[in-house]
């Protein structure tokens, strides 16, 4: 397995957030997390990220209430769930984060090499960046515009595009698809099953579950942080409860 | 003319102080009152070099932006780091900082206007004013501090790793930037810059233990007329507050003392009527 989450636990003063969670990703796959709003899909990816502790580390200096944190998470043969966040990043662990967020002041191509922070093969970063170039033409179309100004399915090319700089072996993308319209989310959709043809490992977490499952042969299902099912697209369809209860289907 | 060069300086020193003061802000949201307080240790540190000491000006000056700075940082580790998250805290502690910067210059010092003599002497005139060389030279000196602090954030990889950081933490964490890192390093560039404000302007100043308050509430003024974070804003701010200062202290009869109420009441108006200055961006809720 590249990536290995072993119960792991998550609760921000008394709220269980993620509650025994255990899955795993294989070099290759694309996986996906699917549940309802607030299941802890999020979380999930933030904690495996370093994400989560970097935010205990801030509110243990202020008032704010505790967050916990237990478990073990192996990635790429290393335990990384006491390594802090930018150098999980180093390791090929990459987080495209929900809402994409993108530097909004700053350039496209500026957003790209921020992603390539850490990348200091200057000719490797210049391949990477004519790769997410061919993925994505707009981008580099769009290059000397503020990101800002971006469209919102633009932004979120932009935001896997820089993610995808940080030359990651296992790519984390939340929820991509999210106010985008139809013909964009299939264009986002598109893009991410290409960056998987190139090699790269994703899991993908997501709400428009009839799209996802057939891109995916593995799936979570994950219902108040705890995994309820795993299985293929049609399997988990098969099963009423599920269909019914947690993919509102 | 009078007005022009009194402006430029004056927009000069005010720029750079002020592009510090945003610097720091807009990476750790750490709001420094003791920054301008750090400009005049950097002044009286020359002053010691210089005159009593007897060393090179130059020499002097170099000397007190290194020591400036690791001041600063020291005073980051000990006294800000740990309150980091808590934005009141950091500035009352900061304001804590500057009154006793202000009382041990105090004591060593006494509060004697002290001066330091111009790097290089002599004036010409134009239109029946004098110019000092030393005038020029301050003004020269200070654009291309400017020139190299735009570079740096524009150019460089540590700039975009600090701009990052200023607009996302969370996210340039993301990208592996080393986010707790990037504030000691925007906080040492930040407190520099108010030591090299300190260096250029102490031969035209006259120092006093006192002299961090005023150009205090100007810079704050600066900085909110430009919109808080934004360092082009605090550049023209700067120039905007430096001669409408000249204007005021040249025109109006007795107007010197109007320059604090001046700025204050820019300062109102602005958050008033377009709370996020000329150059700002209106802050996004985090997460």
């Amino acid at each position: 397995m590249l990536l290995e989450i072993d119960h792991l636990n998550v609760r921000y003063e008394k709220a269980v957030l993620i509650n025994d969670l255990s899955m795993g990703v294989d070099t290759g796959e694309l996986v996906s997390l699917v549940g309802p709003n607030g299941a802890g899909k999020s979380t999930s990816l933030r904690a495996i990220t370093g994400l989560v502790a970097w935010e205990r580390e801030i509110k243990r200096r202020s008032t704010a209430g505790e967050i916990h944190i237990e478990g073990k998470v192996t990635f790429d043969g290393q335990r990384i769930d006491h390594v802090p966040a930018h150098e999980i990043v180093r390791m090929g662990l990459v987080l495209c984060p929900e809402r994409r967020r993108p530097f909004r002041e700053m350039t496209v191509l500026e957003n790209l090499m921020a992603g390539a922070y850490l990348q200091k093969d200057k000719k490797k970063n210049q391949d990477t960046l004519s790769k997410v170039y061919d993925l994505f033409p707009v981008l580099k179309e769009r290059s000397k515009q503020i990101s800002g100004t971006l469209s919102g399915g633009e932004q979120q090319m932009l935001a896997i595009g820089r993610a995808f700089m940080s030359d990651p072996k296992l790519l984390c993308i939340d929820e991509p698809s999210t106010g985008l319209a139809p013909k964009t989310r299939a264009e986002v959709f598109e893009k991410i099953l290409q960056i998987n043809r190139l090699g790269i490992t994703i899991l993908l977490v997501e709400q428009e579950v009839s799209t996802v499952f057939k891109m995916t042969k593995r799936n979570y299902v994950l219902s108040s942080g705890k995994i309820i099912a795993q299985g293929t697209g049609e399997e988990l369809m098969e099963d009423e409860i599920i269909r019914k209860t947690y993919l509102g289907l | 003319m009078n007005i022009i060069i009194t402006g430029l300086i004056t927009g000069s020193m005010l720029a750079l102080l002020a592009i510090g003061f945003s610097l720091i802000f807009g990476v750790a949201r750490i709001v420094n009152i003791a920054h301008t307080a750090f400009y005049m240790v950097a002044g009286y540190i020359i002053y010691y070099l210089s005159i009593r000491l007897g060393l090179n000006v130059i020499l002097s000056m170099l000397i007190a932006v290194v020591a400036v700075t690791l001041l600063g940082l020291l005073a980051y580790k000990f006294l800000i780091d740990p309150i980091r998250e808590h934005e009141l805290a950091v500035m009352i502690a900061t304001i804590a900082l500057a009154l006793i910067f202000q009382e041990v210059t105090l004591q060593i010092f006494t509060g004697d206007y002290l001066s330091v003599y111009f790097l290089i002497k002599g004036y010409f005139i134009i239109g029946g004013n004098k110019v000092f060389y030393q005038q020029l030279l301050t003004f020269g000196v200070v654009l291309v501090i400017l020139l190299v602090i735009w570079f740096l954030l524009m150019k460089t990889r540590l700039g975009l790793a600090i701009r990052s950081t200023a607009e996302d933490r969370e996210v340039a964490n993301l990208m592996g930037m080393n986010e707790s890192r990037l504030a000691m390093i925007t906080l040492g560039i930040s407190v520099a810059l108010a030591g090299v404000t300190g260096a250029v302007i102490v031969p035209l100043a006259v120092l006093s233990p006192y002299m961090w308050t005023e150009p205090l509430i100007l810079m704050m003024a600066v900085v909110v007329l430009g919109g808080l974070g934004s360092i082009k804003g605090s550049f023209v701010a700067a120039y905007i507050l430096g001669f409408t200062e000249a204007l005021v202290t040249f025109l109006i009869p007795a107007g010197a003392f109007l320059k604090g109420p001046v700025a204050l009441s820019i300062m109102i108006l602005v958050l008033l009527i377009r709370p996020e200055g000329l150059f700002g961006i209106a802050f996004e809720e985090e997460r």
